[in-house]
């Protein structure tokens, strides 16, 4: 038997921080049996022993709605039916104890043992509120303990509330079973609760003359100008504007120097092994797999730490509430507004980012559009495809055609998300009941130490669950890639490579010349690249080859792989000066009977296909670890590229038709 | 008198939620909007909703369409 404290109560009333303050770094994420809902659990070391803290998802009312408020009172009702001794420790806000008491007095009058945290005093000392502790735990019939979970006052007394020696140990065969209550029952929970809330409350609390308390009030002030008509869009726009810099801007070069860093590990390795199959394992397959995963840390980090001080600020529901009714006829609301924001960048901190809507299937939604926002990877594909396709002269309205076709590609991605999100109000997905208000919390300025717990939280999450997994694909990726060698292509190449090698003087251009052949030779030999000449059939439709084949295959370890992978197979496979680049290459590749090998309606297909499908295994494994089950991005994947097909292929055709 | 008709920064008390769907009686119920309790509008949002609500001690952001449902009396 353990003693396990269920951390229960609204949002807002600094639960997560007093779970923070209690557990230290003894943390660890699990999801609720049966669904997405995230759980925190911890371990505190109390004088008794230890305890098991569980940070439940916020619930508002003894009428849970939402599926949060369902997993919270389904857990302590199974925590009643184990032999486990089980204390709910509710969370209330120091100055809002009329809304806040009405749990932990619902509660109680279920059954259950409770005891309560008046969080946040030192806030409520600064709007002039007076507790007379001792009365309030005589009304409620609990004990209590008046505490600052940011500052740390009153902690001890917790200790003493939730150590196993305590007293609260309580018969919990009688507790309500909230599985099986009627929902008479529970309304009639919260009716009573109500009042002994409101008369606890009147009774222990002494409030200030004035009628509005003064965070309250400064709250107020600040919203009339963030909210203000004019400036509250502007000052949005200009907070979103700082954060997609900052992710562009402020990671790309921890990004570059990481890669720098593993780049020149791999050359160093490389010019230190003996060529073979252990060079390349380190270099091909170990060390990009770990810069897949430490590339991506940088914009979590920055993502989250703008995230998290918007969060605790108390700006994120503001912005959600702006954004709020723009949204609503497509089926979703303001708090997709960050996820969708974030996706630009990366889909991966986006996907993440949803876990700040509480709403299950909102979040759900949120995660399978995501990736259709225009990330960071697609740029370089757009960059080679829009170059070496939209002719120069091309100016609509005296524009840079280029520049009109790139911000089209952000538009399309921006309104199929928005078509998807519509389509989704006809699927089980439609959140039929959007909560009709968001609580505004105060403006209240953000603990350094709070944000950092956050940010590293988020960012060992990735690191040790997504991570592991990124890197185990990529390994595999590489094998396919690698394996097997076929020594009859390969052997003249290496042969002619020996010989530029030994000669004097040494040709550096034909060297590199022959290396990037010897590349080229050694995918099309492996099993990647004869599932690409395999699958060539599959995508002909679409008006690809197999070189394309193989890339888009390649590029579902990440989608700028493609542009890398184009380039080592058309690397002087002796059809185009290599001097020229890539892009010459492509708008030079002719067929064997002389005909363009791609033209425009190639490169519409390509840039729906790239647009929509889902080419990144590791958004692919960080759904998996958001949702809890490969389901839902099993489902993702299959549909964007179905859908991605459909459209490439109707958009390669309909070009045909009226372009080429 | 309804909540949408009352204008900005008058305090006012919550007499009754009427022809709300029971989700979002209950809903606002849990979030402290309930009969008996003091509410001020105090500002529209730049889209015009949902609209900013002092209820008790917390800010609100209601939905304007609720606004009609739920009727005040002069605190």
């Amino acid at each position: 038997m353990k003693r396990i404290a269920a951390l229960a109560g609204r949002p807002n009333t600094g639960k997560t921080t007093l779970f923070n303050a209690l557990t230290g770094l003894r943390q660890r994420a699990a999801n609720f049996a049966g669904c997405t809902v995230e759980k925190a659990t911890g371990v505190m070391r109390s004088s008794g022993g230890e305890i098991e803290i569980v940070d439940l998802p916020g619930t508002f009312s003894m009428v849970p709605q939402t599926e949060d408020e369902l997993v919270s009172f389904r857990f302590l009702s199974e925590c009643a039916d184990s032999p486990d001794d089980l204390i709910v420790l509710c969370v209330a806000e120091a100055s809002n104890l009329d809304n806040d008491l009405v749990l932990p007095a619902g509660l109680k009058a279920a059954g259950y043992p409770v005891a309560l945290a008046v969080n946040m005093v030192d806030e409520a000392a600064l709007n002039g509120l007076k507790f007379d502790a001792a009365e309030l735990s005589r009304r409620l019939g609990m004990p209590v303990a008046l505490v600052s979970a940011r500052t740390g006052e009153g902690m001890d007394k917790l200790d003493g509330l939730l150590s196993p020696s305590s007293p609260l140990r309580a018969d919990l065969s009688q507790a309500l079973d909230f599985r099986r209550a009627s929902k008479k029952r529970l309304h009639e929970l919260q009716e009573t609760a109500i009042e002994t809330a409101r008369a606890a409350a009147a009774a222990s609390v002494t409030l200030p003359r004035r009628s509005i308390l003064p965070v309250t009030a400064r709250s107020i002030a600040i919203d009339r100008v963030l909210l203000h008509p004019v400036a509250g869009p502007l000052i949005l726009a200009a907070t979103m504007f700082a954060l997609f810099q900052a992710l562009f801007t402020g990671a790309a070069p921890v990004m570059d120097f990481l890669s720098g860093a593993l780049g020149a590990l791999s050359s160093a390795l490389r010019a230190r092994l003996p060529e073979g199959a252990l060079a390349s394992l380190l270099c091909d397959g170990a060390i990009p797999g770990i810069s897949a995963v430490a590339v991506f840390v940088p914009q979590i980090a920055i993502l989250f730490t703008m995230i998290g001080f918007l969060e605790q600020s108390g700006y994120l529901p503001r912005a959600g509430a702006m954004v709020d009714r723009g949204l609503r006829p497509f089926g979703l609301d303001g708090r997709v507004f960050i996820p969708f924001l974030s996706s630009f960048a990366c889909a991966i901190p986006g996907v993440m980012a949803a876990r700040t809507i509480p709403s299950e299937k909102r979040r759900i939604v949120t995660i399978l559009l995501a990736p259709l926002m225009t990330c960071s990877a697609r740029i370089p594909v757009y960059t080679l495809l829009i170059t070496a396709f939209v002719p120069e002269a091309f100016r609509p309205l005296g524009f840079n055609g280029r520049g009109v076709v790139m911000a089209g590609m952000y538009a399309f991605g921006i309104a199929l998300a928005l078509l998807l999100a519509l389509a989704t109000k006809f699927t089980s997905l439609h959140e039929l009941h959007p909560s009709p208000a968001t609580v505004l919390p105060p403006y209240r300025v953000p603990s350094a130490r709070e944000l950092a717990r956050y940010v590293w939280a988020r960012c060992w999450h990735f690191l040790s669950r997504a991570g592991q997994v990124i890197f185990t694909l990529s390994l595999i990726l590489w094998a396919l890639a690698a394996f097997p060698r076929d020594a009859a292509l390969l052997a003249p190449i290496e042969a002619e490579l020996a010989s530029a090698r030994a000669a004097s003087p040494a040709d550096p251009a034909l060297e590199k010349t022959l290396e990037d052949r010897l590349g080229a030779a050694r995918i099309e030999g492996s099993v990647l690249g004869r599932a690409g000449r395999l699958i060539e059939p599959v995508f002909a439709p679409l008006g690809w080859d197999w070189r394309v084949s193989i890339a888009s295959l390649s590029a579902l370890a990440a989608r700028e792989v493609f542009v890398g992978t184009l380039g080592t197979i058309y690397a002087l496979g002796g059809e185009s000066d290599p001097s020229e680049g890539l892009i010459k290459a492509l708008q030079n590749a002719k067929n064997a009977d002389g005909s363009r090998r791609y033209n425009v309606a190639t490169a519409v297909s390509l840039l729906l296909f790239f647009a929509i499908a889902l080419q990144c295994m590791s958004t692919i494994v960080t759904v998996r670890r958001e949702t809890g089950s490969w389901k839902i991005p099993a489902l993702q994947f299959t549909f964007l590229f179905g859908l991605a097909y459909v459209l490439a292929f109707a958009g390669y055709r309909l070009t045909l038709a009226f372009l080429v | 008198m309804t909540l949408d008709a009352l204008p900005m920064d008058v305090p006012v008390r919550v007499t009754s939620l009427s022809g709300l769907s029971a989700f979002d009686k209950d809903r606002l119920s849990g979030l402290g909007l309930r009969p008996g309790v003091a509410v001020i509008k105090i500002l529209k949002t730049p889209l015009q909703d949902p609209v900013e609500c002092l209820v008790g001690s917390q800010l609100l952001a209601i939905e304007a369409r609720l606004l009609s449902h739920i009727r005040v009396e002069a605190s």
